[in-house]
C-alpha cells in the first residue's frame, strides 16, 4: 500500500481520533489542551458533564477534589457512577468510570473535602491550568476565589439546580490571539494599496481587455480601478462613505460592463462581485477601536521583564503601525475566492502572501529586539508565532476579568441589578435566586425545600435571604416571589439534563481559556431550561 | 396550547387504526417527481423517455435542436433524481458524445442550475430548458471542453464545422465522435 | 409484565430519582398550566413512556444517557451506522474495541449496564426498514441526524400518522411529537416539531443549507483554491480514469491516497498552494467537525424537551433554539412558523378519502369520477400508488411514452390492480400545487352484507 504511494502522508491513530476536532483547533490547539491539567472540585452531576468533554477532547490529566460518599440521589444524576458503588468515594469512582472514555488521559481524584484541603495543603491548586468547582458554599467561593486569583488561575464556578444553571469565570487577564471570528471582511487595502499591488493594479487596462479576459479579471482589480475613478470625478481623497456614494460607486462600476450589439448588459460575475463587495471590501484597512484599545493598553506600552509573548508582540505591532505600517496593522495575507481566471487569481494572492510575510518579519525583528531589552531569551517568542499573531492582528482579543470575591463582598454590582431585573423577562431574576441560595445555605447548611414538609416555611427564610442580599446591595424591594417559589420547590435537586446542557457550555469554556483560542465568556452565563433561554452578564 | 398525554390514556399498544392503513407515506420527492413529470410541458425538441413507467426517478431526456449549430443533432440526457429531491438536484449526464464547450467527453455538463445554482422551486421543465439553451448559445468563456471553447472563440466558421463533423460522425482534431443525426 | 412492573414501581420510590420527585410531584408556578403535580407522572415515564431515539451517534449517545438518567426506561434506538475511530472524541459510549460494531447495539447495551432497569432497544438497521406500526407506538421521537434525507423521512413518517375526523379536524392523540437536534462545530439547533401543528422539517428546508457547490467550469478550467483541485479529480478524473475500478470509497486510504496525489499534482500545475491529506479527506468525505461540548449541549437541551413533552411539567420549546458558543455562549430562541405550501404537511397534503361504491370499478372510471366530481375536478391527472415500499404509475396522459406504456391499465379494475379498500393513491394534477394523495374508502364484502 505504502509501496502505491510513496508522498502519501503516514496518518497517527491519534490524529483520526481527534480528526473532528482538529478541524476546528488545529494541532497547536490540541497540543495545549494535551499539556493541560484540569481540576475539578466536586463530582456531581454536573461536575462529571464538565469532564466528561474534556477528557474525551483529550485533555492531558484531570483531578477531582471531592470527599463526598456516594448516595442514592447522586447516582440518579451523575452517570458515572453505578448503584454498586453507593457509599464508595465519589470523586474516586467518577475518576475510574471517566478514565474509561480515552485511554489517552490521565486522571486521579482527592477524597478530601475542599474545606480540609486548603486547610492541608494551601498551594494544592497553584499547578492546575484552570479549576472548575461546582456546589460550593458562599464561604468556599470566597476563599478558593481570592486565592486563584492570586496565583492567577482561571476558576469557574457553576451551580445546577432544578431547571436553572449557571457559570462565573474569573480570570485576571485572558488573551485570545485566534478568536475565530465569523463573517470577518477581507483585508484587502484597496483604499491603500501596498506597493507591489499598486503597481500591479496601476498595469491593468480595463478597458483596452477583450471580453474573456474582462469577464476574468478579480473584483479586487475592477473595485480598485472604479475606486479610483469615483476619487477623481468627486474630487475625494477618501473613498465613498455614505449609502448615496456607495450607490454612486456601483453605479459606476456596472457602468463598465461590457455589451452585446443590442446594448445589453453582458453576464459578467466578476462585476456583480464587485458591486457586492463595495459594502464591504472598500473602507476596511483602518484599525478597528477595539484593537487600537489593545495596541494602547498599559500592557503593551510598559513592558517589563515578565510581559507575556502575547504583550511584546502586541507591542512588536504596535511599532510596526507607527513606522513601518504607515498607520495599518501588518497585512492577513489571504484572499478571498472570487470569480477569475487562475493565473490572475494566483498572481495576485502571491501580493498579498509576500507583503503579509514581509511585514510579519518586520514585526518578528522588533520582537526580538524587545525580547533582548526585556533580558528575555531569544527563543521565547517564535517566528511562527509572530506570523500567526500578524495573521490575526484585526481579530486579537484582551479579556480583564474580576474577582468572584469582590463580586461577592463588594456592594457597587446593584445598579447594573436594578436596572436588570426592571425589564420583565431578564435572568438577572435567576443571578439573585442563586446569590440568595448560596446565602441560604450558608446559614442553614442545606438547600430550601429539601424536605417535603418544609417548602413553606423555607420559602419565608429564603426571601428573607434575599431582602438582606438585596438591601446590601443597596436596592429597596425585590417582589419576585414566584422564582423564590420556583427555587425552594427544587429542594437542592439536580436535573441531568439542565446540568449535561450547562456540561458541555462550560467544557467548551475551559477548551478556549486552555488552547486561548475563541473568546470566553465575560463573566457570567445563566441558562434557564424552562424557557430555554441564556444570558451573560459582567460583573 | 395542549397537553399531549393524559395520564390516563397513557399506553401505546401499536394496534394499527385500522383507518389510516398501513402504507408507507410516498416520499416527498417522490411526490414532488410525480407532479413534475406530470406537468412537464417541452417544447417539440425535446422529449422524455421513461424505460421503467413506474421509475419517475430515472429517466432520458433526448434533445433534438432545430436552430443554431446543433440543428439536425440528436442528444440523450440521463436524469437520476435523488431521495433528496428537490433540495438537491437530480444528476444529469449527457450520453451523446458531442462536441461542445459545455460538455465534456464524458458527459459532464456545466450549467448552473444542475449545481451552485440550483434551488427547489426549479423543476425538471426548468432543466430541459437549461439544456436546450445550451445548444443555441454554447458558451465559450467557462468551458469544460476547453479546445472546442478555443475554437468558437477564435473561429466560428471552423466550430461549426467541427460540429457538423461530430454530428456526422468523424474525427475532431484525435477525438472519434459517433454519429447522432437525428 | 405484572412482574416487571412491580419492579419498576419499587425503583421509582427509591432515593435514587429524589431529584426528578422534587420538580415532578410539587407545584410550581411556571409548571405547563394543566400539569398535575403527582407521583403518576413519574410512573409513566418509567412504565409506560416509549420514546424513540434516531440516531446513535455525537447526538445519539448524549440522548440515551440523558433520556435514562431522567428516568425514561422504555427507549429504542436506531442507527445503520458502525463505529469508526473518528467517533471516539465525542461518541462517549463507545470504546477502541468497539470500532467496526454496530453503534444501536453497543449503545444500548453500554446503557442499560450503567442505567439498571433501563430498557434500550437497539435496531441496527435503516429507518425505512420500518413501517408505520413500529413507528406508531411511541409517544416522542427524538432525532439526532446528520442527514437532512432523514430527517425528512422521519417528519414525513410522523406527518402520515396524523389522523383526522371527518370535519377535518385533528386528532391531537395522533400527534407524535419530534424533537430535533443538529450541530456542526461550536453551533447548535434544537427544536420541538408537533406535526400538523407547528412547522415541520419540510415547513423549513431553507434552515439547512446545501451543501457547498463549486460551479463545473471553475473546476475544470479556472481553480483557485486547494478544493476545486480535490473537486476536479473527485468529479471529472475518478470517473475517467477509474483507477481501482470502483467508486470512490472516502474510507479506503488507497483511494483517498491517489485523489490527494492526482489533486496535488493538478494544484502545483496550477500554482495553487494548501491541498493537505486532511483536506483532501475533508472535501471527498464532506466531514463537518463536531466537538464533544456541543453534541452534549445540544442533545441535553432535546432531552430536556422530551422530559417537558412527556410531563407536561413545563410548557415547551416554542419552537427553535440556535446555539453557537464561538463567541461567548450564545443563545437565539424563535418561532418556526408553518408554511402553508409546505410539501409534506400542508393541511391539503393530508389525504383525502374517495367513497367508491366497488373495486370492480375501472381506473379509467376512476380517473372520468377525479374530472368530474365537484371536490376534485381535475385537469389532467397523473396517477401513481406506492404498493409495498414499491412505486407503481398507474396512468399519465401527459408523458408520451408513460401513456404508451400504462394505457393497459385504464380497462383494468381496481382489484386488478391490486386497489383496495385503504389504498392511498398520489394523484399529481395542473389543479393543485403539489402532487396530493387519496385514500380510497371501499366497502367491503362484510360491511355491504351488514346493510
Amino acid at each position: 500500500m505504502s509501496s502505491l504511494s510513496p508522498k502519501s502522508p503516514d496518518q497517527s491513530e491519534k490524529s483520526k481520533k481527534y480528526d473532528r476536532q482538529l478541524r476546528l483547533w488545529g494541532d497547536h490547539g490540541q497540543a495545549a489542551l494535551e499539556y493541560a491539567h484540569v481540576c475539578l472540585i466536586n463530582a456531581t452531576g454536573l461536575g462529571s458533564e464538565i469532564l466528561k468533554s474534556l477528557v474525551l477532547a483529550g485533555v492531558g490529566a484531570f483531578t477531582i477534589v471531592d470527599g463526598e460518599k456516594i448516595s442514592d440521589e447522586d447516582v440518579g444524576v451523575n452517570f458515572f457512577l453505578d448503584p454498586d458503588s453507593i457509599g464508595q468515594p465519589r470523586g474516586e469512582i467518577t475518576t475510574q468510570l471517566l478514565l474509561e472514555l480515552n485511554p489517552d488521559v490521565r486522571g486521579d481524584a482527592i477524597d478530601e473535602s475542599l474545606d480540609k484541603l486548603l486547610t492541608n495543603n494551601p498551594d494544592f491548586f497553584n499547578n492546575f491550568s484552570v479549576i472548575v468547582a461546582t456546589r460550593l458554599s458562599e464561604k468556599e467561593i470566597i476563599t478558593l476565589s481570592k486565592k486563584l486569583w492570586e496565583a492567577d488561575i482561571p476558576l469557574i464556578v457553576c451551580q445546577s439546580i432544578g431547571f436553572i444553571g449557571s457559570g462565573r469565570l474569573q480570570v485576571q487577564e485572558h488573551t485570545v490571539v485566534e478568536s475565530h471570528p465569523e463573517n470577518q471582511n477581507p483585508d484587502l487595502r484597496l483604499d491603500c494599496p501596498f506597493p507591489s499591488l499598486k503597481e500591479y493594479f496601476d498595469q491593468i487596462d480595463l478597458e483596452a481587455m477583450e471580453f474573456k479576459d474582462h469577464a476574468h479579471t478579480p473584483f479586487v482589480v475592477i473595485l480598485y480601478k472604479y475606486l479610483e475613478k469615483w476619487k477623481k470625478l468627486h474630487n475625494s481623497s477618501k473613498g465613498p462613505s455614505n449609502f448615496k456614494e456607495k450607490a454612486s460607486l456601483r453605479e459606476l462600476i456596472k457602468s463598465g460592463i461590457h455589451r452585446d450589439e443590442q446594448g445589453n448588459p453582458l453576464a459578467e460575475e466578476n462585476f456583480e462581485e464587485a458591486i457586492r463587495a463595495v459594502n464591504y471590501a472598500i473602507s476596511t484597512s483602518e484599525i478597528p477601536q477595539s484593537i487600537k484599545d489593545i495596541l494602547n493598553d498599559g500592557s503593551c506600552i510598559n513592558l517589563t521583564g515578565k510581559s507575556k509573548p502575547f504583550w511584546i508582540i502586541a507591542k512588536a505591532i504596535k511599532d510596526f503601525v507607527e513606522n513601518e505600517g504607515n498607520g495599518y496593522l501588518p497585512l492577513r495575507g489571504t484572499l478571498p475566492d472570487m470569480t477569475a481566471d487562475t493565473a490572475k487569481y494566483v498572481a495576485i494572492q502571491q501580493l498579498y502572501r509576500d507583503q503579509a510575510a514581509k511585514d510579519a518579519e518586520i514585526v518578528f525583528r522588533r520582537v526580538q529586539q524587545l525580547l533582548r531589552q526585556l533580558n528575555q531569551p531569544d527563543d521565547t517568542i517564535t517566528e511562527n508565532e509572530v506570523r500567526q499573531f500578524c495573521k490575526h492582528a484585526s481579530s486579537i482579543s484582551v479579556i480583564r476579568g474580576s474577582s468572584i470575591a469582590d463580586e461577592y463582598t463588594f456592594r457597587n454590582i446593584s445598579q447594573k441589578i436594578v436596572t436588570d431585573l426592571e425589564s420583565p423577562h431578564n435572568l438577572m431574576v435567576y443571578y439573585v435566586m442563586l446569590r440568595g441560595l448560596d446565602r441560604f445555605y450558608s446559614e442553614y447548611n442545606t438547600y430550601p425545600g429539601v424536605y417535603n414538609d418544609q417548602v413553606e416555611p423555607d420559602i419565608v427564610k429564603m426571601k428573607a435571604c434575599i431582602s438582606r442580599l438585596i438591601s446590601e446591595w443597596g436596592c429597596s424591594s425585590f417582589s419576585k416571589d414566584d422564582f423564590v417559589h420556583e427555587i425552594c420547590r427544587y429542594g437542592g435537586a439536580e436535573l441531568h439534563s439542565v446540568s449535561a446542557f450547562l456540561g458541555g457550555a462550560v467544557s467548551h469554556e475551559i477548551i478556549k481559556l486552555i488552547t486561548k483560542q475563541y473568546k470566553p465568556i465575560n463573566n457570567t452565563f445563566i441558562y434557564d431550561a424552562i424557557s430555554a433561554e441564556t444570558a451573560t452578564f459582567t460583573f | 396550547m395542549i397537553k399531549l398525554f393524559s395520564l390516563k390514556q397513557q399506553k401505546k399498544d401499536g394496534e394499527p387504526t385500522p383507518r389510516s392503513g398501513n402504507q408507507k407515506k410516498a416520499s416527498a420527492a417522490q411526490l414532488r417527481i410525480t407532479k413534475d413529470i406530470n406537468e412537464l410541458n417541452l417544447p417539440k425538441t425535446c422529449n422524455t423517455e421513461f424505460p421503467d413507467p413506474d421509475d419517475l426517478l430515472n429517466f432520458k431526456v433526448i434533445i433534438c435542436p432545430d436552430e443554431g449549430f446543433y440543428k439536425g443533432g440528436k442528444f440523450t440526457f440521463s436524469f437520476k433524481v435523488g431521495p433528496n429531491y428537490p433540495h438537491e438536484p437530480p444528476k444529469v449526464k449527457c450520453e451523446t458524445p458531442v462536441y461542445h464547450p459545455n460538455i465534456d467527453l464524458e458527459g459532464n455538463v456545466c450549467l448552473n442550475i444542475l449545481r451552485e445554482d440550483w434551488k427547489p422551486v426549479l423543476t425538471i421543465n426548468s432543466i430541459v430548458y437549461g439544456l436546450q439553451y445550451l445548444f443555441l448559445e454554447p458558451n465559450p468563456e467557462d468551458p469544460l471542453n476547453k479546445e472546442a471553447a478555443e475554437v468558437l472563440q477564435t473561429n466560428r466558421r471552423l466550430f461549426e464545422c467541427n460540429v457538423q463533423k461530430a454530428l456526422r460522425g468523424g474525427y475532431v482534431g484525435s477525438i472519434f465522435f459517433e454519429r447522432c443525426m437525428k | 409484565m405484572s412482574n416487571s412492573s412491580s419492579s419498576q414501581g419499587h425503583d421509582s420510590s427509591s432515593h435514587r430519582w429524589n431529584h426528578l420527585k422534587k420538580v415532578l410531584e410539587r407545584p410550581g408556578p411556571f409548571c405547563h398550566p394543566e400539569f398535575e403535580c403527582s407521583p403518576e407522572t413519574l410512573n409513566f415515564l418509567m412504565s409506560s413512556c416509549k420514546i424513540l431515539v434516531v440516531g446513535a451517534g455525537g447526538l445519539g449517545c448524549e440522548l440515551l444517557k440523558n433520556l435514562a438518567m431522567m428516568g425514561f426506561k422504555h427507549i429504542h434506538v436506531i442507527d445503520m451506522d458502525t463505529i469508526d475511530l473518528s467517533n471516539l472524541n465525542r461518541q462517549f459510549l463507545f470504546r477502541q474495541k468497539d470500532i467496526g460494531s454496530s453503534k444501536a447495539e453497543v449503545a444500548a447495551k453500554f446503557i442499560n449496564a450503567r442505567v439498571p432497569g433501563c430498557n434500550v432497544v437497539p435496531h441496527f438497521c435503516k429507518i425505512q426498514d420500518f413501517d408505520s406500526d413500529f413507528y406508531r407506538q411511541f409517544h416522542i421521537v427524538v432525532c439526532g441526524l446528520d442527514s437532512i434525507i432523514a430527517r425528512r423521512w422521519i417528519n414525513g413518517m410522523l406527518v402520515s400518522l396524523l389522523s383526522y375526523d371527518d370535519n377535518e379536524e385533528l386528532d391531537p392523540s395522533s400527534i407524535i411529537p419530534m424533537i430535533d437536534g443538529g450541530t456542526e462545530g461550536f453551533k447548535g439547533s434544537a427544536r420541538v416539531i408537533l406535526p400538523g401543528m407547528s412547522a415541520c422539517v419540510d415547513c423549513t428546508l431553507d434552515l439547512y443549507p446545501p451543501q457547498v457547490v463549486y460551479p463545473l467550469c471553475t473546476i475544470a478550467s479556472t481553480p483557485r483554491l486547494p478544493e476545486h483541485c480535490i473537486e476536479y479529480v473527485k468529479v471529472i478524473q475518478w470517473p475517467k480514469e477509474n483507477p481501482f475500478d470502483a467508486s470512490i470509497d472516502g474510507d479506503d486510504p488507497t483511494h483517498l491516497n491517489w485523489i490527494f496525489e492526482k489533486a496535488s499534482e493538478r494544484a502545483t500545475q496550477y500554482g495553487i498552494l494548501g491541498v493537505t491529506y486532511r483536506l483532501v479527506q475533508g472535501v471527498v468525505k464532506n466531514i463537518i467537525p463536531a466537538v464533544a461540548s456541543t453534541n452534549a449541549v445540544v442533545a441535553a437541551a432535546c432531552a430536556t424537551e422530551v422530559f417537558k413533552m412527556a410531563t407536561s411539567c413545563c410548557k415547551p420549546l416554542n419552537n427553535f433554539m440556535i446555539f453557537n458558543d464561538i463567541d461567548g455562549i450564545y443563545t437565539y430562541l424563535y418561532e418556526a412558523e408553518k408554511n402553508e405550501n409546505c410539501l409534506a404537511c400542508k393541511p391539503s397534503s393530508i389525504p383525502k378519502y374517495l367513497k367508491l361504491t366497488s373495486n370492480e370499478m375501472k381506473l379509467q372510471e376512476l380517473i372520468q369520477l377525479l374530472m368530474d366530481s365537484p371536490t376534485f375536478r381535475m385537469k389532467n391527472p397523473g396517477l401513481a400508488v406506492n404498493i409495498e415500499g414499491k412505486n407503481r404509475t398507474l396512468y399519465m396522459s401527459t408523458v408520451p411514452s408513460i401513456e404508451v406504456k400504462t394505457r393497459e391499465n385504464l380497462k383494468k379494475k381496481l382489484s386488478e390492480l391490486d386497489i383496495h379498500d385503504g389504498t392511498k393513491i398520489m394523484i399529481a394534477d395542473a389543479t393543485t400545487p403539489n402532487t396530493i394523495e387519496i385514500v380510497l374508502s371501499i366497502p367491503t364484502f362484510m360491511e355491504m352484507s351488514n346493510e
